[in-house]
């Protein structure tokens, strides 16, 4: 059961005049089997609550673990194997290696981690469900904006991770894409029991979620 | 490496641009090398083929075959060993009727001494008259044949070619050899000379007055210009290969930096470290064992248009050494940037 926890967080850039606080006593948990949402305007600290969620920072007090390990105590190797093992990122589009077919991307996370992803057939199924199957001999450079994603999050998928960080993986999509993407990060959670966390300002996706978190000014409040 | 010919693969225009420039910058260090060893050969061919480690001069003569002589008074205080040879050396021109005059090093050997015993023709028969000489296969090359007639200086005696020989000559001159009465003719000394020098195939000093033994390599250090041309080629094929170093590494550094968005994003997926590096060095070496081997091949067509005229030439050490050379310069550039990945920060891609 994967669990990730945030506890007595803050958050601060730089130092005397140029000191800005973006996380304040943040405190949040989710399990395995929940898709939780966290809404916010820009600027509100969403990326920087996903990053510190999934160890790619440290905040600057407070404590952050998945499955009861304090990422704190972990090492930078160790931490890049807990995101390569435990962790998938859907980044924003355009984050795709340009040079690298759509298949070449499920292929290269092979090379770095052969056992574990997901097998051949749940990954056409899954290419399939987002609509991107026809595309895998194509470059990013050749898809559009709602294909990147939507590959992009296959990507994350694909390494068949316990715990799934989303930053704005609807952004480039239209409505019906969100929908498709909302319900398959809901199926994902409810059916192969994933903690999935989404950081986002796209409203249209508040009905697929199990908890629905509000971050303002750094402050992060559940929605009752 | 599975990054690095993806990338290779998929960015053809970039990174054949990229080979294209080490191609130029190994095409350059080869065909210099090349003319390099071929001049510092075509110094010491003839000596090289006699396999000598000694050469005993006058002592007066500072280190220099033309300005030594040997005169058979001290001759006669010598015993000379199977492994030891007279050599009698004299710049001359030789000329024959509608061939082109060619500056030569006239030999004159003792038929009955290891170097004339030893000599390998390509065609022919050795000397076995005064009048008799044999010659480069360089003559060969410039329409001379077996049988012409030729006159060697102003001198009106007519030599005889019965022979060429490969890979002799000296001083960057082709080598014509004949007996020593011939030498005594041509450098115009008594028949109280006996020779210019006594060449050795074993190491070993003589004590007689007034000679001097050398090294076989202080004595080709000697040669005229020999020194100073290899340090010359020494220092423009440095010099190239610390422009190569520093060409290399600053593409290999700005490429890095073009791709660091990438490697960021892939870090911040659990993608190691240790593994972008590995494809960036992966991605050096194939670019620059890429540019070595169509280097290598454009040197080798190169080599073979020359005109035979032009001194060229390798060998494996040179070669092996060159290659490894530019290799590890390659493998330097690629390691400049590692600090780039090492340091990258994943949460530039996800921004704050």
């Amino acid at each position: 059961m994967a669990t990730l926890t945030l506890e007595h967080v803050d958050k601060v850039f730089g130092q005397k005049t140029s000191r800005v606080q973006v996380l304040t006593d943040v405190n949040f948990e989710t399990t395995a089997g929940e898709l939780s949402l966290v809404l916010g305007p820009s600027g509100a600290g969403k990326s920087t609550f996903l990053t510190i969620a999934g160890g790619l920072q440290t905040p600057s007090q407070g404590n952050v673990q998945i499955d009861g390990q304090a990422l704190g105590q972990l090492s930078a190797h160790d931490r890049d194997q807990l995101r390569l093992n435990r962790i998938g990122f859907i980044l924003q589009a355009h984050n795709l290696v340009p040079y690298l077919t759509v298949k070449d991307q499920f292929r290269l996370v092979d090379k770095v981690k052969p056992k574990g992803n997901l097998s051949a057939a749940d990954l056409t199924k899954l290419l399939a469900n987002l609509g991107i199957d026809k595309v895998v001999n194509q470059y990013p450079a050749e898809l559009s904006g709602g294909q990147s994603q939507r590959v992009a999050i296959a990507r994350a998928l694909y390494q068949n991770p316990a715990i799934i960080l989303a930053d704005e993986p609807t952004a480039a999509l239209d409505s019906e894409r969100v929908k498709v993407v909302g319900a398959l990060l809901q199926r994902l959670a409810r059916e192969q029991n994933k903690a999935i966390v989404v950081v986002t300002h796209d409203l249209r996706l508040r009905d697929f979620a199990d908890h629905v978190y509000q971050l303002m000014d750094g402050h992060l409040t559940l929605e009752s | 490496m599975f990054l690095a010919l993806k990338e290779i693969r998929h960015e053809k225009l970039r990174y054949g641009l990229i080979i294209g420039m080490i191609l130029l910058i190994s095409y350059l260090v080869y065909v210099l090398s090349g003319l390099a060893y071929g001049l510092a050969q075509q110094n010491t061919q003839a000596i090289d083929s006699w396999d000598a480690q000694t050469v005993t001069l006058d002592r007066d003569a500072n280190v220099s075959l033309s300005q030594s002589l040997i005169t058979t008074a001290t001759a006669n205080k010598l015993t000379l060993t199977k492994h030891q040879a007279y050599v009698g050396q004299a710049g001359v021109v030789a000329k024959a009727k509608g061939k082109t005059n060619v500056s030569t090093q006239f030999l004159g050997l003792d038929k009955t001494q290891f170097i004339a015993k030893n000599l390998k023709l390509t065609t022919g028969h050795k000397p076995t008259t005064n009048r008799q000489v044999v010659a480069d296969t360089s003559l060969q090359n410039q329409g001379y044949r077996v049988g012409d007639h030729i006159t060697l200086n102003s001198i009106n005696t007519k030599f005889t070619i019965v022979g060429f020989t490969k890979n002799a000559k000296l001083n960057v001159a082709p080598v014509v050899y004949g007996t020593l009465g011939a030498w005594r003719t041509l450098r115009g000394v008594a028949p109280t000379m006996q020779a210019s020098a006594i060449v050795s195939q074993k190491s070993g000093k003589t004590t007689t007055s007034p000679l001097k033994t050398y090294s076989v390599q202080a004595f080709v250090n000697e040669l005229p210009g020999y020194s100073a041309q290899n340090t010359t080629f020494g220092f423009m094929i440095g010099f190239l290969m610390i422009i190569a170093v520093v060409v290399i590494a600053v593409f290999l550094y700005i490429l890095t930096m073009q791709k660091l968005p990438n490697y960021a994003v892939l870090r911040a997926q659990g993608i190691p470290a240790r593994f972008l590096v590995g494809n960036t060095i992966s991605q050096a070496l194939v670019l620059v064992v890429s540019g070595l081997v169509l280097g290598a091949l454009l040197t080798f067509a190169t080599m073979r248009a020359l005109p035979l005229g032009v001194p060229i030439s390798f060998n494996l050490p040179l070669l092996g050494g060159v290659t490894l050379g530019i290799l590890l310069t390659g493998v330097l550039g690629a390691l400049i940037p590692v600090r780039l990945i090492l340091k990258v920060n994943p949460v530039t891609v996800i921004g704050g």
